[in-house]
């Protein structure tokens, strides 16, 4: 087998077929369904460090995830929490593909997990510690859990994968759908057999005070496209999507979620945190290119949607830019899970295969007024039945990191 | 070999650049090496407290002095050095040389990005009057693709910037993702490679992981810094803007171990696979870049690559002993140091090799373009 990635001359159709999630409106793929249907709200107010002296602390925590119920073959003290959400995720994706450990280590693999923060929420304990007592006081193994590529080494660890590429790919709040896009291009070009990919995030509080000092937290509700919407709710979680060639899921007889036909990368290159409308616009003909479809063809868009002023109206411009005056049904999936940093483009897609298969779209709840300058039907509040053929997730980043991916129904008698 | 053996459409390195403790440029990266001084000195302790004495500092890096004051007042060190170094390469070429600026791609690799910068805004948060008393320019540098984001933004670069990491083996995954992205269509040319900066915050991240019982390793390699950011095209693109390539790339290959004590074993399957995938035999491999550690795994690699070598005995480059322990940036400091060998070269293999402590081994093959 050549070892140069992406030589096959055919290129192969790649599907989704295992999802594990970990969200703070269900853990598990049945629990997340079901709250995606329900329009469930994730909000609470922040445990996760201490929020005396901010006028106002909601988040959308996991309360409910003790690691060792999901980990199995590593020590969950050896891992930072968001390594814990991500080997978790990935194990409940493989359990969910109905494939045997076994299997799964007799193909080659590829890991690729998306992130913003990595274990910022152990260097947060770390700089208590410096504060309090002084650097040389540092506990070891807390400093071993900091590299980012353990959010991937994690998973590897889990599952006791050999032949395997693992990377972590810290590109902030597109990572997930980079992630996702890097299976993509490895299955499809036949370097890999299987790829677990995806994002995680734990909260910390070095993120959500830099939100904060920006004026974009939202003091109770995440509320995208909202006329009075006031920010983010920084959430916390992981996504993680199993993938293998449509050969290799007909050949053991798998359930096809959903099947990638392809996603674009760009940057503006324009402003560090400032989303640009035409790069937006620009990567989504990207990925409608490197998906084979027309703007006409997406049935649904996942949305980037954060819910600040300047994401939501950039974006629904890009949105109108790129689909006219009567883009399709745009949602965002945050009023329910907030702002999931890396893991959210990762439980996006997730939800967009969840989508398809069962023939949905999830709702954006808190909402009370569409804002006129974002102009979208964003399903308020209730979810609807629809049936669903092709289907966009947005993806926008700090330093102008947009990622686009695009989803389709796999039709066995069409194929 | 000449120039006419290779395809049109494989890949191929057409230049680099490098910011490390042998100064600013690739030329002085590549004597560096060739003279084999050491280029780890002492700290001044007023500037740079923390538990080493030591390190491999780019001499006398100062941000403002290399990019000018405009824009450069909240950026941190690791971005400095990144836009830098990457600034480097595109003067050797000229921007319009580049192609059109939607399918400049930039790869870059980094540990946990800049942890002084994590680090230091927390610390405001805790110690502040306010909990948001902290600088809200600062915000961006925490995020981990500060360095990927601020060089494109500095230098117009519009196609996929991508952000990769993974440990000590991050250089040669983020070839390895260049090469994905550049085969399956996304981008070309495509600048990629790897950046870390020295601080005392990482200083003490690193002493204490290393430690056992409290007592850091007397063997550890004290800590370096830079960066190495690469030109990937495609043989065609580098013949149509008259670059020379000076290398192929000939294939990479990773896998993962569990039990440290199988690190020999896996290691020595990678090269093994790559050779066989490349085409080639242990005989062919010129010039050699381990990753050195110095450690339980740098035995391991050497003893692996004994196993699979045999008798060859390529040319050594060494960085790790010269430049210190340059965690994200070290194996693309090993690329640059072979391809610096493959130039004098003309039917040359180079094998890099890594292993890190994490659970992953990788090698990568380059050969010399006639």
């Amino acid at each position: 087998m050549s070892v140069l990635p992406g030589d096959a001359r055919s290129p192969r159709r790649v599907v989704v077929t295992g999802l594990g999630v970990v969200t703070s409106i269900g853990i598990g793929v049945e629990k997340f369904l079901a709250g995606l249907r329900a329009g469930r709200s994730g909000v609470k107010p922040i445990t996760a460090f201490d929020t005396t002296g901010f006028a106002h602390a909601n988040g959308c925590e996991i309360t409910d995830f003790d690691p060792a119920r999901w980990l199995h073959h590593v020590d969950p003290a050896q891992l930072g929490r968001a390594s814990q959400l991500s080997a978790a995720a990935a194990g409940m994706a493989v359990a969910d593909a109905g494939m045997s450990v076994e299997a799964l280590r007799s193909r080659r693999a590829l890991v690729s997990v998306g992130t913003t923060d990595g274990e910022s929420h152990d260097l947060d304990q770390l700089v208590g510690v410096q504060v309090d007592r002084g650097a040389e006081h540092f506990d070891p193994v807390v400093t071993r859990r900091v590299p980012a590529g353990r959010l991937s080494s994690s998973i590897v660890a889990e599952l006791g994968l050999t032949d395997v590429e693992a990377v972590t790919i810290p590109t902030a709040c597109a990572a997930g759908n980079y992630a996702v896009g890097y299976g993509f291009d490895a299955i499809r070009s036949g370097d890999v057999e299987v790829a677990l990919c995806g994002g995680a995030d734990a909260l910390c509080r070095k993120t959500f005070t830099g939100f904060y000092r920006l004026g974009t937290i939202a003091p109770e509700a995440c509320q995208p496209f909202d006329l009075n919407r006031k920010g983010i709710l920084t959430g916390e979680g992981a996504g993680i999507l199993l993938m293998e060639s449509l050969d290799s899921a007909r050949a053991r007889g798998a359930r096809i979620y959903a099947e990638v036909l392809g996603y674009g990368l760009n940057c503006d290159a324009y402003h560090p945190v400032a989303p640009d409308r035409n790069s937006i616009a620009r990567c989504i003909e990207l990925a409608h290119r490197n998906a084979g479809v027309k703007p006409g063809d997406i049935d649904f868009i996942s949305a980037h949607g954060t819910g600040t002023k300047a994401n939501d109206v950039t974006e629904a411009g890009a949105i109108r830019q790129v689909f006219g005056q009567r883009p399709p049904r745009t949602v965002s999936i945050k009023g329910m899970i907030g702002h999931t940093m890396g893991a959210a483009s990762a439980l996006a897609s997730a939800a967009c295969a969840l989508a398809i298969t069962h023939k949905f779209i999830p709702p954006t709840i808190n909402h009370v007024e569409t804002d006129p300058e974002c102009g979208l039907d964003c399903v308020p509040n209730v979810a609807q039945e629809a049936d669903l053929r092709v289907v966009q997730n947005n993806a926008l980043a700090f330093g102008g990191n947009n990622a686009v991916l695009i989803l389709g129904r796999y039709d066995e008698v069409a194929s | 070999m000449t120039v006419t053996t290779i395809a049109a459409d494989e890949l191929v390195l057409s230049g680099w650049s490098a910011a490390s403790a042998f100064g600013l440029g690739a030329d002085r990266f590549t004597a560096g090496l060739r003279a084999g001084t050491g280029a780890v000195t002492a700290l001044d302790r007023d500037v740079w407290p923390g538990p080493y004495d030591r390190a491999g500092l780019i001499p006398g890096f100062d941000i403002a002095g290399v990019l000018g004051k405009k824009g450069t007042r909240s950026m941190d060190r690791a971005t400095g050095i990144a836009v830098a170094t990457v600034g480097m390469l595109l003067d050797q070429y000229g921007r319009e040389r580049l192609g059109e600026p939607e399918r400049l791609g930039l790869v870059l690799g980094t540990n946990s990005g800049s942890v002084q910068s994590i680090m230091d805004f927390t610390r405001e948060s805790l110690t502040g009057a306010k909990p948001y008393h902290v600088d809200p320019a600062r915000f961006p540098n925490t995020v981990m693709n500060r360095a990927a984001g601020q060089s494109a933004i500095w230098y117009g670069l519009k196609g996929p910037n991508t952000t990769i990491a993974g440990g000590s083996l991050t250089g040669l995954l983020a070839l390895n993702y260049a090469v994905r992205l550049h085969r399956c269509g996304h981008s070309e040319p495509v600048l990629c490679g790897a950046v870390e900066e020295y601080s005392v915050p990482r200083g003490w991240l690193e002493w204490h992981a290393r430690s056992r019982d409290g007592v850091a390793p007397a063997d550890a390699a004290p800590l370096g810094e830079g960066c190495a950011i690469f030109l990937l095209e495609s043989y065609s693109s580098a013949v149509r803007q008259q670059r020379r390539p000076l290398a192929a790339v000939r294939g990479s290959r990773f896998l993962a171990f569990a039990d440290p004590a199988a690190v020999r074993t896996v290691l020595a399957r990678a090269v093994a696979e790559a050779l066989a995938g490349a085409g080639l035999s242990p005989a062919d491999v010129t010039v050699l870049a381990a990753s050195d550690s110095g450690d339980e795994f740098g035995a391991q690699e050497e003893a692996a690559l004994a196993d699979v070598l045999g008798a060859a005995r390529p040319t050594r480059v060494h960085c790790r002993a010269l430049l210190g322990d340059t965690s994200a940036a070290s194996s693309a400091f090993q690329l640059a140091g072979a391809l610096g060998e493959l130039a004098d070269r003309p039917d040359g293999i180079a094998l890099v090799t890594g292993v890190d402590r994490d659970g992953q081994v990788g090698c990568t093959l380059l050969g010399a373009v006639g």
